[in-house]
């Protein structure tokens, strides 16, 4: 066995597609006990390209590698986020980064939202607990382009009050008039004075919805979708308008490991942005 | 039709050559002083031909683990300055596999496929291209339990460089060593390893006779174990998904992963880290995983997609036998029966179809 000498590292797919990138992080916000927003800058400031909804594999050198959604949306290409919750051992590490840092970054994998077909009409997204993240590069896209767009209605649940993330978007939003814009929480505390109840209490806040002209992009945990994808169809929207975003163990992100299949399906790559009609076959994916 | 045929010392001679110019891998019979008989093979290197058994029964695991190893390194990194640089790690050993049965070389063009699939894995392409594959034909079934025949993998459909064919002693006594093979190329590389190595012969119209007579031989050898044709298990599968038979079944599943582990067709893989003592340096390195193994659909937080026995056996066999061959068009299960044999359940594969079968 050789070692072969990459041409120009570090180098992605031409020599190996499992050699990440090295990014930079710019700056590092504490969201909550458990959860902080890295901006990361790749290489030579050059554009992530992604498309929203879709995710990278971060990795720390020694450490690992875990799949995180990318937070920001593409209409800001000098720059993109990442929302990390510490749940393990690799997002611990991350967790430690602090601005300069360097941090492996492959990607954009998956497939996301297809903003084309967004285009121009209303837009609801339903977004639970750390699903706000890849909802957020949906949502600051919509509002980075906002005369393409119709509505936009935007549902937001947390677990509890002390579990909110961007808490500085959401103040912004609430005031924005290009976003109607509700938020719940599933337990009050003491100071809580909005909403209480799990995000599906939040829809008869919105307005009629015109059936045919809204498109619908849940995201939050497996327990959430079916709720929603309820609430959803009983305002008769047709579930050719509604997409959701899953969550999978992945390795790879590139269709081989096998960790993320649902049914037939690789996450990673035909996901994790999937058509409501397309999920309804996998009987895997909401089990 | 045969390009050659060629004696059993042509052919020694022909894969002494090979062995000059690349790592030679092929059956051998294991008497190594834990085992104890029926003696079993197992792939590994040789020096030479005549250590090699191309009668053999089966092979414990099928050639895979030469072509997709079991831990492999996918680069190197230094962390510098704050940074850190990578170096890919790409085997361009060449190697020959000899004696590679016809199941095997079915799920070799299931890996094939797999790995080349956009964006291909340089990894395993680095190996596959630099190995050459001779495969030999089963005359008859290697062992009981074998349901090949059922999936048409007890015939090769490519994924070789040359094929032999047993054209003598083999079919009428068993274990005994063929002295001439009828060869069929696979690939040009194949065709000038016969040619330039100037053994064999054109095969004369008695050859011709004495190959289509082994062809018809073998149609009748091969029993057939499933009640469904291996065409219409995936709308078998189809209708049973809610089957109480996947908890019945998988009661007895011990979540081993051993059917994972000599599955030939099987390349689900994970990835970890290693470091130097210092911290300063290591290798992202992959091993084999089993989509039987408790963890192997946990995500971080706890939530495991698959965490009943019973998810992830009707995982495996759904995987096996219908959405590997809708997604790809190829054999998801070659029908090796390995599986099989190496449950610690005694979980079998061809009872659960033909289970199934009577259910419906």
């Amino acid at each position: 066995m050789t070692v072969l000498e990459a041409a120009s590292p570090p180098a992605h797919a031409g020599d190996s597609t499992y050699i990440p990138l090295a990014g930079m992080v710019r700056r590092v916000t504490k969201l909550t006990a458990l959860e902080q927003l890295f901006e990361i800058r790749l290489p030579n400031g050059r554009p992530l390209g992604h498309s929203p909804g879709q995710f990278v594999q971060v990795s720390i050198m020694g450490v690992g590698e875990c799949p995180i959604s990318i937070a920001s949306s593409p209409t800001r290409p000098d720059s993109f986020d990442l929302c990390v919750r510490r749940v393990g051992e690799v997002t611990g590490f991350i967790h430690r980064l602090r601005p300069g840092d360097t941090v492996g970054i492959r990607g954009p994998l998956g497939h996301g939202f297809d903003v084309d077909e967004l285009h121009g009409r209303d837009v609801l997204i339903v977004a639970g607990g750390l699903g706000l993240a890849p909802a957020r590069s949906v949502i600051q896209y919509i509002l980075d382009e906002r005369p393409r767009f119709g509505q936009f209605h935007l549902l937001y649940g947390a677990r509890e009050p002390a579990e909110l993330l961007f808490r500085d978007d959401l103040t912004r939003w609430r005031q924005s008039p290009d976003v109607n814009f509700h938020l719940t929480v599933d337990r009050a505390d003491e100071q809580w004075r909005g909403h209480t109840g799990v995000v599906t209490t939040l829809f008869h806040r919105l307005p009629r919805l015109d059936p045919d002209n809204t498109m619908v992009a849940i995201i939050g945990p497996p327990i959430m979708f079916k709720f929603v994808v309820l609430e959803v169809l009983a305002r008769r929207i047709p579930q050719k308008n509604v997409f959701c975003s899953l969550e999978r163990r992945m390795k790879c992100g590139v269709g081989k490991c096998g960790h993320c299949q649902a049914n037939n399906v690789y996450v990673c790559t035909e996901g994790p942005v999937f058509r409501y009609g397309q999920l309804k076959a996998l009987r895997e994916a909401l089990e | 039709m045969l390009d050659r045929v060629i004696s059993r010392d042509d052919l020694h001679a022909l894969i002494d050559g090979l062995a000059l110019q690349r790592r030679l891998i092929g059956p051998v019979v294991r008497k190594a002083p834990e085992c104890r008989p029926p003696w079993r093979y197992f792939y590994q290197p040789v020096d030479r031909a005549e250590q090699l058994d191309l009668s053999f029964s089966y092979c414990v695991y099928s050639p895979k683990p030469f072509l997709f190893p079991p831990q492999e390194t996918l680069f190197q990194f230094e962390r510098v300055d704050g940074g850190f640089t990578a170096r890919p790690q790409l085997a361009d050993r060449p190697t020959a596999l000899v004696g590679v049965h016809p199941c095997d070389l079915n799920a070799i063009q299931l890996l094939d496929h797999v790995f080349s699939a956009a964006p291909a894995d340089r990894h395993y392409r680095a190996r596959r291209d630099n190995t050459f594959i001779v495969g030999v034909d089963c005359a008859r079934p290697c062992t009981d339990g074998v349901f090949c025949a059922d999936l048409d993998s007890h015939e090769a459909h490519g994924g070789f460089d040359v094929m032999l064919y047993p054209l003598d002693g083999d079919a009428e006594s068993a274990g005994t060593t063929p002295g001439r093979y009828g060869v069929v190329f696979g690939s040009r590389a194949g065709g000038e390893w016969v040619r330039y190595g100037r053994r064999g012969e054109v095969p004369t119209a008695a050859d011709e006779r004495t190959f289509d007579r082994y062809q018809r031989q073998k149609r009748t050898a091969f029993p057939h174990a499933l009640k469904t044709p291996a065409d219409e298990l995936p709308q078998l599968l189809e209708r049973s998904y809610d089957s109480l038979l996947w908890e019945a079944t998988a009661r007895r599943c011990y979540s081993c992963g051993s059917c994972n582990l000599v599955c030939p067709t099987c390349y689900c893989f994970d990835i970890k880290d290693q470091t130097t003592l210092g911290g300063d340096g290591g290798q992202r390195r992959r091993q084999w995983d089993g989509c039987q193994l408790r963890g192997f659909a946990q995500v971080a937080g706890g939530h495991n997609f698959r965490s009943r026995p019973a998810a992830r056996l009707r995982h495996r066999i759904y995987r096996k036998a219908k959405w590997i061959r809708e997604r790809t068009g190829l054999r998801g299960c070659v029908g090796c029966a390995r599986c099989d044999r190496a449950c610690t359940a005694r979980i079998n594969t061809v009872e659960i179809y033909n289970q199934l079968t009577e259910e419906v």
